[in-house]
């Protein structure tokens, strides 16, 4: 008795997963990745597929690089894709919200179908080697008399928006320094050529140890557990948080079916601990926010990007 | 010192087959073209996922050191450089390759490779945490420093200085093309995506040497040219290593130092070796016609800077070049964080990867002696059915690296122009060291501009940059200089 409920059981359980099966995915998944090989988007997605075929036997997910343009080729593959589900894109801030902006590219945020977002790479201001400042306090009151260099990872990106909107908020003034790509804004920084940037909290971590740099605040609205002694801008009192993202994107007009199918999929693998405990050992935030959620942030981030831009008169200066 | 104890897991069975297959790998990734190390060691860092850090990171620089390696081998037989760092290679290979030498092309090729990995490697376990500092020195105005010196190679590289200036300017002027580095705004894109990153650098190179000569063949074939018969053994004669002694050790030091600046990386580091040995040798009008040494220089630069850009990232944890970089994203996922932590935290990783170094290059050795025989004898393919094979090669390799159609466009732009230059007497080398160094050049200028207010006083006002220029007075009078001491001595003579 008890036999034939369990076989029962099992052949219900297979039915079902081979129900879902045969409507999607019926062969590989791609994912189209912005950026080269080897940085935080290709490896965070490549620990996605790792999981996706993990979850989800049978299915294959495939993850490829299309660097360039500072992501607008690759998001650009991947938001004009055929909108069949079989070709995704890493969803990142910089070309979604703030290419668009400058303008030079060949797609809208109105035509990107937000999936999911599976974690969020939080962000900390660090004061670099030699600086004449060593915590927010000291930040603020010299910049309120001196631009402090501060490096980014490229113009236009992310990275550069986001150091400018916190000194709009804060009311401060700052020299932004692009470099070409993180590594090299790290470099000048650990150096002494520059006298602050943005990092990410692992980086920030392991250099602050070593007494490389000094964390000076953290853009989120409370403190982290890496970071239990720096503050947060909020509780100095000036609006501010920003992340960037790690989610997953595709073209608008999906149908429903395949749509509701991979929403479910980011949520079952944001939401696995092998996956979670091997993305948050690489330093990312993992948290999972459905794709409601990801466009409402999504256009709070461009709203911020849109006054920033206008500021530095780089709003459109690219069409 | 535990430093030998570190060394043990290294001789585990399992780990040296690692490095084996990762250096085999490597060499395979390196010797096709359009597939880089760079690429070689970012596809497999997901591999490394279940290793432990020695065995996953030594597989790593074992696909590093032999990715670098294996650039040469494409260089010499079919002059298109398999990586960017072995475009220098071409300039000696590809002729001692068309003069039958092309398995003792190799074979130089090959023991340069080791022993620039090797000394490199001894520096790297020796001197790391000393010599990293020099990273630190390095700011917007001497990066502009260095790269003003490396473009003064031009002068002295192409035979007729007016011609090599004009292709020097010209591939600064192409390098301009894309998003501006400072205030990201796109110049001569004419709106097309695709470029917005400027023209794709591998690509470029892969039309510009290697698309043009199978141009220059496709006029020669009507000519019925027999195909090469010999390609010899695999050892230069005692006479070539001889007179190599000079150029293995100054590329092995050139390309140790340059590794250590981060940012700039193997394909500098070979230029500045074969301009500087060049310079050095008593028969500088040798170079360029299948010379041994010209190869010495480049391969033992261009591999000691695999071993002495780790110096920097496990110092510092700031990467030395692009393949470091993305090995720093290997030891992150290990959750190490590269730094000067990681001598007191995970000495037992810092020794172990000085260990690979060392095994990887002993792997890269072996299996390049043994597979010359095999690679050489692709030249015995009919010109043809080769001539073919190189353009397939072309399209593929433009392709894979960014998946990008425009960089097809940009490969066969390149071919012609390679072709054209080569036709009327313009140095490509000029071209593509101006591609390598332009973007240096101009991102350095304007951020040194940006930091300082524009005062270009900064831009002599340290030891480094006092040096550099002073060597690119130095470096850009010297044909003239020494035209006129020849004419002196010619006087005196007489």
């Amino acid at each position: 008795m008890f036999k034939t409920t369990f076989i029962g059981a099992a052949v219900a359980a297979i039915a079902a997963t081979g129900a879902l099966a045969q409507d999607f995915p019926q062969r590989p998944v791609q994912v189209v990745v912005p950026y080269s090989a080897g940085g935080s988007t290709d490896l965070s997605m490549r620990v996605v597929a790792d999981a996706f075929e993990r979850i989800f036997d049978d299915s294959t997910m495939v993850v490829r690089n299309q660097p360039g343009g500072g992501g607008a080729i690759g998001s650009s593959a991947a938001v004009n894709a055929r909108a069949d589900g079989y070709t995704l894109g890493a969803g990142a801030q910089g070309p979604l919200v703030i290419k668009p902006l400058i303008g030079g590219n060949d797609y809208q945020l109105d035509d990107v179908e937000f999936i999911g977002l599976y974690a969020r790479s939080l962000q900390v201001m660090v004061a670099c080697a030699d600086a004449p400042f060593s915590d927010y306090d000291s930040f603020i009151d010299y910049a309120g008399e001196n631009a402090p260099q501060v490096g980014n990872s490229g113009a236009g990106g992310a990275n550069q928006i986001s150091a400018e909107a916190f000194a709009a908020a804060a009311d401060i003034s700052i020299e932004s320094v692009p470099f070409n790509g993180s590594s090299e804004a790290r470099t000048a920084c650990i150096g002494g050529h520059i006298d602050a940037m943005v990092a990410s909290p692992a980086e920030a971590k392991s250099a602050s140890d070593a007494g490389q740099m000094t964390p000076l605040f953290v853009m989120e609205d409370e403190r982290i557990d890496l970071f239990p002694d720096t503050p947060t801008a909020v509780e100095k009192g000036v609006d501010f948080t920003w992340s960037s993202w790690k989610g997953l994107i595709g073209p608008k007009g999906m149908d429903e079916a395949t749509l509701t199918w991979l929403r479910d999929a980011v949520e079952q693998i944001a939401t696995d601990e092998q996956f979670r405990e091997t993305l948050t050992d690489m330093g990312e935030f993992v948290t999972f926010e459905d794709g409601e959620a990801f466009e409402a942030r999504a256009r709070r981030d461009m709203e911020t990007s849109r006054t920033v831009l206008e500021n530095l008169g780089m709003l459109g200066m690219n069409n | 010192m535990d430093s030998i104890a570190f060394l043990t897991p290294l001789l585990d069975l399992q780990v040296l087959l690692t490095i084996a297959a990762g250096t085999l790998g490597g060499l395979v990734i390196g010797a096709l073209p359009g597939l880089t190390a760079t690429m070689g060691v970012a596809l497999l860092i997901p591999l490394t996922f279940g290793m432990t850090p020695v065995m996953g990171l030594n597989m790593l620089i074992g696909i590093y050191i032999g990715g670098i390696y294996g650039g040469c081998v494409s260089s010499i037989l079919l002059r298109t450089p398999g990586t960017p760092a072995s475009a220098a290679t071409v300039l000696d290979g590809y002729p001692m390759a068309q003069k039958g030498e092309a398995g003792k092309a190799l074979g130089m090729a090959t023991i340069a490779s080791t022993v620039g990995g090797l000394i490199a490697a001894i520096v790297l376990a020796t001197l790391a945490p000393q010599l990293a500092g020099i990273a630190l020195e390095f700011g917007a105005p001497e990066y502009f420093a260095l790269a003003l010196f490396g473009l003064t190679i031009i002068a002295s590289l192409s035979g007729d200085l007016l011609k090599g200036a004009i292709s020097g300017l010209l591939g600064i002027l192409i390098s301009t093309v894309g998003a501006d580095p400072i205030s990201g705004v796109m110049r001569y894109t004419f709106g097309i995506q695709g470029f917005a990153s400027g023209f794709s650098f591998t690509p470029a190179l892969i039309g510009l040497f290697a698309l043009s000569e199978v141009f220059t063949q496709m006029e020669r074939i009507a000519a019925k040219e027999e195909p090469i018969k010999s390609v010899s053994g695999r050892w230069p004669s005692r006479g070539e290593l001889k007179a190599s002694r000079g150029a293995l050790v100054r590329g092995s030091i050139i390309g140790t130092l340059i590794g250590i600046v981060p940012g700039t990386g193997s394909g500098t580091a070979s230029w500045i070796s074969y301009n500087e040995t060049r310079r050095a040798s008593k028969t500088p009008e040798k170079f360029g016609t299948g010379y041994a040494p010209g190869i010495a220089a480049t391969e033992s630069a261009n591999n000691a800077v695999c071993a002495s850009a780790l110096i920097p990232l496990l110092a510092l944890g700031i990467p030395g070049d692009v393949v470091t970089a993305v090995l720093m994203g290997g030891l992150l996922i290990q959750g190490l964080a590269p730094g000067p932590m990681l001598f007191q935290t995970n000495p037992d990783v810092v020794v172990g990867m000085f260990g690979g170094t060392f095994i990887a290059t002993i792997f890269m050795f072996i299996f390049g002696m043994a597979l010359i025989p095999l690679f050489s004898r692709i030249l015995m393919i009919p010109r043809r059915l080769l001539a073919m094979s190189i353009v397939v090669f072309c399209f593929i390799g433009s392709f894979s690296i960014n998946l990008n159609p425009v960089d097809l466009y940009t490969m066969v732009g390149f071919g012609v122009l390679g072709w054209g230059m080569q036709k009327f007497g313009f140095s490509q080398a000029a071209l593509c060291i101006a591609l390598i160094l332009g973007p240096l050049l101009e991102s350095n200028l304007r951020r040194g501009l940006l930091q300082n207010d524009d005062n270009v006083l900064a831009f002599i006002s340290t030891p480094i940059t006092l040096l550099f220029l002073a060597l690119t007075v130095l470096s850009a009078g010297w044909p003239f200089l020494s035209r006129a001491i020849q004419r002196r001595r010619a006087a005196q003579n007489i």
